[in-house]
């Protein structure tokens, strides 16, 4: 669901940059985007993104040449998935200010499943760093992050390469449900490990008459996938057709 | 005299819904409504929208034909609310679940702790006050409800029923359960945290309760009017002075004294999440009381005196 959540609402932008413009990437909608200054730190920003997702993919295929493997991965590029993908956390902040059209809640809620999976599951419960399903999710963000922050880099300089939008709008349809899986089987298993340790867990009696099971939190939260992910599937497959079938239009007229 | 014409289309596909002839110019938006309603039952005059601009503000049921802008014909333009629900139900209901929800969990009732709690009795005195304190609350506001508020609009969407509960009934359920839980510590500095806090909690529930009854003697019986409130004799009213929304900054007041005298983080947690609620509400009020009066005392805000 990080990975459905984070294209999510992808509705093309053609100037903003933004999660979700109006789903009219041929610009009919009149829009007034950031000005010049934000303009060019956000260029910097998705530039920068870009390249600190390629550095994990790049990081990802090194790994795998030099072990022999797919397996434990992970390892090899744990610092820089922590720091690039908690460093979308600024992308809340951009929504917040003002210079990227988007929802502060639902920018939020995307960014933070995601640096929830990083931090509250892989990163605290060790034992799952070596499961393939690390891996799979992993593969799945990556790609995903590749093409978004590049769509917007270039959306922002108003040269969108067709390519990077067929991409965006396309290649979703397998990496969101393998990130899905991936995450999934992910914190499934770490569920033993967290129940073993009482991980994050505070029990009755205390001083503050309070209670939080984090084995049951953990699940509430793969049952929670039930709802959410079929709705953001859906609606990027709604998006797709919207956008891609517009831009064949544009192109047949010319 | 003679008779205005006014067509309704819909909003958002200009269809033509509705000719209506013969309108008399001192007609009101409610009665044109009514006659909508002949043609379209399924649209009752409390889910209509009319507007003179598709995309513009609702026009009001008290708005009197003649004055509004338009020519001999006029054209409204129609949305659907959807199926709307009256403010009083959704008050009682989401006031009774609370009420009923914590004394299931103050009388230990089966299922909820373990089996041989059922039907026990806490041995801590501030469990039981706890439990005079929430229910009163509770029956204050349905008594408040039935007999003193006097609501502007009567009816809101139906699905806000679904969510105000979910929201009541949630936190009232999650509070009771630590509350009356056998394992429950009470406060740490014992019967003087209890007396400071009970003495909190009541001061702000008759602060609460003489701000209702301020706000409504500010408007007749049947009306709509909107006045500038003021402090009255009552000192509790005072507030006004310095607050737009003195009911408010009492809410959340007694909630902080419910939170000390049980020391219970979850208490703590709802206090922060109502607050959170009502200073966007106050912060709302506030603004409308600046835009409509022009003479509006410069030295309140909206929930917090001199701060917020």
């Amino acid at each position: 669901m990080a990975a459905a959540a984070a294209t999510a609402a992808a509705k093309g932008n053609g100037g903003g940059g933004g999660r979700a413009g109006a789903g009219d990437a041929s610009g009919t909608r009149k829009k007034k985007g950031p000005g010049p200054l934000a303009t060019a730190y956000l260029v910097i920003y998705n530039v920068v993104m870009t390249a600190g997702w390629l550095v994990i993919a790049v990081g990802l295929v090194r790994a795998y040449l030099a072990k022999g493997s797919y397996h434990s991965l992970y390892y090899s590029i744990e610092k820089p998935l922590k720091f690039f993908q908690t460093g979308a956390l600024l992308e809340i902040l951009h929504c917040a200010i003002g210079i990227v059209p988007s929802s502060v809640v639902l920018t939020s809620f995307q960014v933070m499943s995601r640096v929830f999976l990083i931090w509250a599951v892989t990163h605290s419960v060790k034992e799952v760093q070596s499961e393939d399903s690390v891996l799979l999710f992993v593969i799945a963000w990556t790609i995903t992050e590749i093409i978004r922050y590049s769509f917007y880099t270039f959306s922002l300089l108003n040269h969108l390469p067709y390519l990077i939008k067929w991409a965006r709008y396309t290649l979703f349809i397998v990496l969101y449900p393998m990130g899905v899986s991936g995450e999934l089987l992910t914190i499934y298993a770490a569920l033993p490990f967290v129940r073993q340790a009482g991980l994050y867990s505070i029990s009755l009696p205390n001083k503050y008459n309070f209670s939080f099971d984090y084995h049951a939190f953990l699940i509430l939260i793969m049952i929670s996938y039930i709802p959410i992910f079929p709705q953001l599937y859906f609606h990027m497959i709604h998006q797709r057709r919207k956008i891609l079938s517009h831009t064949e239009e544009h192109k047949k007229f010319e | 005299m003679k008779h205005y014409e006014v067509e309704i289309l819909d909003a958002k596909t200009r269809e033509k819904l509705c000719f209506l002839d013969k309108v008399e110019p001192h007609a009101t938006i409610a009665e044109i409504k009514n006659l909508f309603t002949k043609t379209h039952p399924q649209w009752y005059p409390a889910r209509q929208s009319l507007r003179l601009d598709p995309k513009g503000k609702s026009l009001k049921d008290e708005d009197i034909l003649q004055k509004l802008p338009v020519g001999t014909t006029a054209t409204l333009y129609f949305r659907d609310l959807g199926a709307q629900i009256s403010w009083v139900t959704v008050f009682l209901t989401e006031y009774a679940g609370p009420l009923f929800i914590y004394l299931l969990f103050y009388f230990r009732v089966p299922f909820i702790y373990g089996h041989k709690y059922d039907f026990t009795s806490s041995r801590h005195t501030v469990v039981h006050l706890a439990c005079i304190c929430h229910s009163f609350h509770y029956v204050k506001r349905l008594l408040e409800t039935l007999f003193v508020h006097r609501f502007s609009h009567g009816t809101m969407p139906l699905r806000n029923i679904f969510k105000n509960c979910t929201y009541y009934w949630g936190f009232a359920a999650w509070m009771a359960y630590y509350i009356n839980h056998p394992l429950y510590t009470p406060p740490t500095y014992g019967a003087q945290q209890v007396k400071l806090a009970l003495a909190i909690f009541v001061i702000c529930q008759l602060g609460n309760f003489s701000i209702h009854m301020a706000l409504r003697d500010l408007r007749p019986a049947g009306s709509k009017t909107r006045k500038i409130p003021y402090p009255t004799k009552n000192p509790f009213t005072w507030l006004f002075l310095l607050v737009s929304c003195p009911n408010y900054t009492y809410e959340v007041g007694s909630w902080i004294g419910f939170a000390i005298m049980t020391q219970c983080l979850p208490v703590a947690l709802f206090s922060l999440v109502g607050f959170t609620q009502m200073t966007i509400w106050a912060k709302g009020k506030h603004r409308s009381y600046l835009k409509e009066f022009r003479d509006y005392p410069p030295l309140r805000m909206p929930i917090i005196p001199f701060l917020l």
